[in-house]
């Protein structure tokens, strides 16, 4: 994860005047009215729905399903090995996926957020800045949840996170206590998530969804 | 006169200690569940094939959990012992005396689970997992709402 707290090391130059480009980043120049790029790439793509959708199983799961818990776990195992791929695609995936290319120092999130409420599409080709702190620090919480969960010890003897024996027994209940809470700030967190796609769609008119679907993004 | 005071003193502490302190009632509390997390460990490792399968084994931890459900918990929960009055030695919430029926209905809830594992427990493994799982998860739906996740 040292990679994320040295943004701009090894980015790709920045082209003059915002040429029309097949493989425009994120630490390029805003895309031009009706130029398109391939924004997401498959990997990028699936991973964020199936995150979707296993995360609702394990979050629905662990909140409203059966006291035997056995299917949260396999919904927390794939939440697991989703932000594994999504860690090692950061480094290794196309341009848009890498942290190198789209994790931003203060300075560049500032200025971002300083034309935030413009009413104006971003035209981003990738994360933007603010984003960026966003995708970082979802990670990071779904890593810790991950983390917790395996670790959890609720001492009913059927839902022990396959963990929890390497640990101590106060370990295992800290672990608990902590998954509890951070289940809400996940949840918080794709509150925040929707309202700012929604935010884009209806007050900068740019389209965010479709991108995600399709890989293709067009600078209106 | 010195060591008159000092018998004295000798005799008070213990004599004072046998008052029941509500310190003293979640003691006795935690280890009644202790009781019962001791019988339930084999049985979860039996089910969870982390130990061989023994009827006459499971056959004993049943019934102990079965004796245990013959304790009454009236003493052991005594009012003024939840962990808002012993923050850091109890993990019973306030909840527990503030909704008796609720704990009532998991406590029976429980009883059930012991009783069906009593009735399989001699049985073989495969009746004895389904069985184990579905007392495990009347523990874990009493926790849900009587006990804190941690200290």
């Amino acid at each position: 994860m040292s990679t994320m707290s040295e943004p701009g090391r090894g980015s790709v130059p920045r082209p003059s005047g915002g040429i029309p480009h097949q493989d425009k980043t994120s630490d390029h120049a805003p895309l031009q009215a009706g130029e398109e790029i391939r924004v997401w790439d498959p990997v990028v793509r699936i991973f964020h729905w199936a995150l979707v959708v296993a995360f609702a199983a394990a979050w629905g799961l662990g909140k409203f399903g059966p006291d035997e818990m056995t299917l949260h776990f396999y919904a927390g195992y794939t939440v697991a090995a989703l932000v594994v791929i999504r860690i090692v695609w950061g480094f290794v995936g196309s341009a848009n996926a890498r942290f190198v290319n789209f994790v931003k120092g203060p300075r560049k999130i500032l200025h971002y957020a300083s034309h935030f409420a413009s009413r104006e599409p971003s035209n981003c080709p990738g994360h933007n800045p603010l984003g960026a702190l966003f995708i970082v620090g979802v990670l990071i919480v779904l890593a810790m949840q991950i983390g917790t969960g395996l670790l959890a010890d609720p001492e009913d003897y059927i839902n022990a996170g396959p963990l929890a024996k390497y640990v101590s027994i106060e370990t295992a209940r800290q672990a608990l206590s902590w998954h509890e809470p951070l289940s809400t700030l996940l949840l918080i967190m794709v509150g925040v998530h929707i309202a700012s796609i929604v935010f884009y769609k209806l007050y900068k008119h740019e389209d965010l969804i479709t991108p995600m679907f399709t890989g293709r993004k067009k600078g209106l | 006169m010195r060591r008159l005071l000092l018998s004295l003193a000798v005799l008070a502490a213990p004599s004072l200690a046998l008052a029941q302190s509500p310190q003293d009632v979640a003691e006795a509390r935690i280890g009644y569940f202790r009781l019962l997390g001791l019988e339930m460990h084999d049985l979860a490792a039996m089910a969870k094939g982390e130990k061989d399968y023994d009827a006459e084994a499971a056959k004993t931890h049943a019934a102990n959990l079965e004796a245990l459900t013959h304790y009454s918990m009236a003493a052991l929960l005594a009012p003024g012992t939840s962990n808002a009055d012993l923050p850091g030695k109890t993990r019973a919430l306030p909840a527990i005396w503030e909704n008796m029926e609720g704990v009532q209905e998991k406590a029976e809830a429980y009883v059930a689970a012991v009783q069906n594992l009593n009735s399989v427990a001699g049985e073989g493994l495969d009746q004895l997992r389904p069985a184990v799982g579905k007392l495990g998860g009347t523990c874990k739906s009493c926790h849900d709402d009587f006990r804190a996740k941690d200290f």
